[in-house]
């Protein structure tokens, strides 16, 4: 442990926490819930980001319900997971949110999934569907995976007073709904109203047909763009867990695979900006080049997406010369087009104008919310997981990580931009230096009951994956995409700025909906929906 | 002048379409489309069941038979199925034009006699799995016909037999 | 009454699809919108998209039907003028999916037709197209099957394994 580490657990220690145990970069502490603010604020003083934060039952293990936090200390590349049990009779933790501000969502998770009721904030249900019973907390230990109860099944949607903007919008593909209050052009308000792509995922995980080796499966579909970071964020915290020591060359074929996955869906977000802004002509190019790299991927993995190639301890397939050829030539093709399409979306005046200046997210918002991906990097927030917690083969590649002060709709896009180049040449340069070797190792053994935090930077962002392991199975399984991270910093870019700028800021996240929606059972009061007023009920903005 | 530029690109790149149907499709060597099993190789074991994510294989008992039944309306084409079956009975094919008017016409089934215990008359197995077992193992055919019970019976009376336990020789 | 014949010849040439997504993981409706793009190229069909149910003639349908979509989905349907023309895309739609018995979820657009039937919202013709996610071709063959323009490859079959 470094110096200004042992330093800061001295402190946590004195503040009420208690090292339960230390892996490698993880430390683990528990603490009583009384501590747990106080704790909060040093972390987050210290520099520290909030990961997530996940409940879990462990009645089974210990007879508590448990609340980890999971804080990152970007710069010294450790993590400090502060686990908070309560009992069941008396479930309640206090918010953190006054000193943490980027734990809103996280907590009424929480919440809703396991039943801890937070303390010292309005809460509200937040990703179990509407009509879900009250009392039922689909992540404990003794709700089947599969029970569906009685549908309370509503025709209407309630009246709109706002814009709505969903949940079929043209613009966006996916289901989601904000609702903007606004006053004459000006945004007053948003709420974000989503979880329409919640399907039990992380429950589906613990269930008694499902094992370790199927989950990277469920993990890759995840999401559709950026699966196949999900499928190896969860082996990457298996094999963590575990002690899995996996192969140099499978390490090398996953971080060249993710980085033709970052291609496609910077192209795919290049062509939908363009879309929005009017530029069809920009949509097309920009998905013709983004092409190559679907075929690629094709040809490499043995499917356009959901790649499947991912297995607890390497690779399914491995990579031969001919694809190695093949990966550089594409890449050669995919740069030159790309450049030249770069220069001329830049070039066109209404995309440098209607992009300039809007949707601005300033550095401290960007902090206090602890964005992530592109949204941080275009806010002044140098936050890269590669380089910060590097994973597979990041450490045998140099390369440079875009940053801009701006926080606008331009910056991020340029941001993005930039990632293209640089992902080519960490392609190269990873094939270039591919080692020999097998790909996956011969068999391994999972004890039960270890947790690992693991953490990959998808093309949004920080993914963030945590493990706790149990008999055949994840006993505890927790995503957090980078989108649900950086959706409650719409809010702060949305308001007070023209209605007109809206779809851009918010295709300016690059937002995907289906990583947000990810499985984790809440169990959700049935509070009233709050749509039209635009104070009272929805929790304050901590900014 | 930027309108110009993309002009251009545009007028650089020609046509990419593929006409498909008319034109071959996108599809590269490695693409896994639907599978295949092969009824004569297929053993019934389940192991192909037991590995499918979202349970697209299904080993069903029905009436006398043990049904191995593909729905390809839920299959992720993963291709583990392949990769676990111990008889490889499984191709992965590159078809990928699968639609259908119909749910029916997305399963496909192969029909496994189920061997009896040749005392007891409990089902065991699939005949065709049991004979891949007596065809690779020491496991002698008179035993493989037997259920793990009478099989014990019969072991115990064979030992009885030669050391003379009471219980044990023709009763 | 529906005459689906004389509809299906009606819009054989010029196709207006709407895109309904039903909690889905994106990767269907991305290659659904890759088929719009240059490779693919689905215009030359006539197939354009449309921003509402009311406009479509066929509805391009992904997704296992999650709890929570399940009365917008709903509502969309019933939107749409008859006849009602559906293209099922995708582990999803067709099966349910992999999470397709989960707390979450209807289980796919099978188990969606007795929901819309006892709604009283009637649907005319489905087409299936498995895949995970759907190949932009298999999209356009779907609705080639759809519109009677090609014929369906599939067919059940039941072998039985060869005796001892």
């Amino acid at each position: 442990m470094t110096e200004p580490v042992g330093k800061l657990i001295e402190e946590l220690k004195n503040l009420g926490g208690k090292v339960e145990e230390v892996r490698g970069r993880e430390i683990y502490l528990v603490a009583s819930r009384d501590s747990l603010r106080s704790l909060a604020k040093a972390l987050y003083s210290a520099g520290a980001y909030l990961k997530t934060c996940a409940g879990v039952d462990e009645r089974p293990i210990q007879g508590v319900l448990s609340v980890y936090y999971i804080f990152g200390l970007d710069e010294l590349g450790v993590d400090v997971i502060l686990r908070v049990p309560v009992t069941e009779e008396d479930a309640r933790v206090p918010t953190i949110v006054p000193e943490v501000p980027a734990a809103d969502w996280c907590e009424l998770e929480a919440r809703d999934m396991i039943g801890v009721e937070i303390t010292g904030r309005p809460v509200r249900r937040l990703v179990l569907p509407e009509d879900w019973p009250e009392g039922v907390y689909p992540l404990r230990k003794d709700f089947d995976y599969s029970t569906r109860p009685l549908r309370g099944f509503r025709s209407e949607l309630p009246e709109e007073v706002g814009v709505p903007l969903g949940p079929y919008h043209p613009a966006l593909h996916e289901p989601e709904y904000f609702e903007l209050y606004v006053d004459g052009e000006k945004v007053v308000d948003v709420v974000y109203r989503g979880f329409h792509v919640h399907r039990g995922i992380e429950k589906l995980a613990e269930s008694p047909r499902f094992t370790y080796k199927q989950v990277p499966f469920l993990a890759e579909r995840i999401c559709g763009i950026c699966g196949f970071v999900h499928s190896s964020c969860y082996v990457m915290a298996v094999e963590k867990a575990a002690g899995i020591e996996v192969p140099e060359r499978a390490e090398f074929i996953r971080s060249i695979v993710l980085e033709v996955e970052r291609l496609h869906s910077h192209l795919l977000w290049l062509g939908v900006a363009a879309h929005l802004l009017g530029y069809d002509a920009g949509f097309m190019h920009a998905w013709r080049i983004r092409e190559h790299t679907m075929v690629l991927a094709e040809y490499l993995t043995g499917s356009r997406k959901t790649y499947g190639i991912n297995i607890i301890g390497g690779v399914r397939k491995d990579l031969n010369v001919d694809k190695l050829d093949k990966t550089l030539k594409t890449l050669a093709t995919v740069r030159e087009e790309f450049v030249k399409l770069a220069e001329v979306m830049l070039s066109v005046p209404q995309i440098r104008s209607r992009a300039s200046g809007t949707g601005v997210l300033s550095r401290f918002e960007a902090r206090a919310l602890s964005v992530v991906g592109p949204v941080a990097r275009a806010s002044g927030l140098y936050r890269d997981v590669r380089k910060d917690y590097p994973y597979f083969a990041y450490r045998e590649v140099s390369f440079k990580v875009p940053l801009y002060t701006e926080g606008d709709n331009l910056a991020r896009l340029l941001v993005r931009v930039e990632e293209v180049l640089e992902s080519i040449e960490i392609i190269k340069q990873l094939i270039d230096k591919l080692p020999g070797g097998p790909i996956a190792v011969e068999s391994w053994d999972i004890p039960p009951y270890r947790r690992a935090v693991a953490a990959i930077e998808a093309p949004r962002g920080e993914d963030v994956h945590f493990i706790i392991t149990g008999v055949g199975k994840p006993y505890r399984w927790r995503v957090r995409a980078p989108t649900y991270q950086n959706i409650p910093a719409l809010r702060a870019m949305l308001r007070g700025a023209p209605l007109a700028d809206a779809p851009l800021t918010i295709a300016s996240i690059d937002p995907c909906f289906s990583c947000t929606d990810r499985v984790v059972v809440y169990d959700l009061k049935t509070g009233s929906r709050r749509t039209l007023r635009i104070s009272g009920g929805v929790p304050p903005c901590p900014l | 002048m930027s309108l110009v530029k993309i002009l251009e690109i545009a007028l650089k790149t020609g046509r990419v379409t593929r006409r498909y149907p008319a034109e071959e499709p996108l599809v590269t060597p490695e693409f896994r489309g639907s599978i295949e099993v092969d009824p004569s190789k297929c053993w019934g074991c389940g192991a192909c069941v037991k590995v499918c994510p979202p349970n697209a294989l299904t080993l069903t008992p029905s009436g006398k038979s043990l049904v191995l039944e593909y729905f390809v309306g839920r299959c992720i084409f993963c291709g583990m199925c392949a990769e676990v079956c111990p008889a490889k009975a499984i191709t992965v094919t590159k078809k990928f034009e699968l639609a259908s008017a119909n749910l029916r016409d997305l399963r496909s089934r192969v029909v496994h006699e189920v061997l009896r215990c040749s005392v007891c008359g409990t089902p065991i197995a699939a005949e065709a799995e049991v004979r891949a077992v007596v065809k690779a193992s020491p496991v002698s055919e008179e035993y493989a016909v037997l259920c793990p019970r009478c099989r014990k019976e019969r072991f115990a009376k064979s030992i009885g037999l030669r050391v003379g336990a009471p219980g044990g020789g023709p009763s | 009454m529906v005459d689906l014949a004389r509809a299906l010849r009606a819009i054989k040439r010029s196709i207006w699809v709407y895109h309904l997504n039903s909690g889905s993981c994106n990767a269907c409706d991305i290659e659904v919108l890759d088929a719009l793009t240059p490779y693919f190229d689905v215009e030359r069909f006539g197939v354009k998209l449309v921003g509402s149910p009311r406009h479509a003639d066929v509805i391009l349908f992904t997704g296992p039907v999650t709890r929570e979509s399940l009365p917008k989905v709903v509502r969309a349907l019933r939107a749409m003028p008859r006849p009602r023309l559906l293209l099922v895309l995708g582990s999803c739609g067709v099966g349910g999916g992999i999470w397709w018995d989960t707390y979450a979820t209807t289980g796919g657009f099978s188990k969606l037709e007795e929901i819309l039937r006892e709604q009283g919202v009637e649907v005319d013709r489905v087409v299936y197209v498995p895949g995970c996610p759907v190949r932009p071709e298999a999209i356009i063959y779907g609705i080639l099957v759809l519109l009677g323009l090609a014929e369906q490859k599939v067919r059940e079959v039941e072998v039985h394994a060869p005796g001892g």
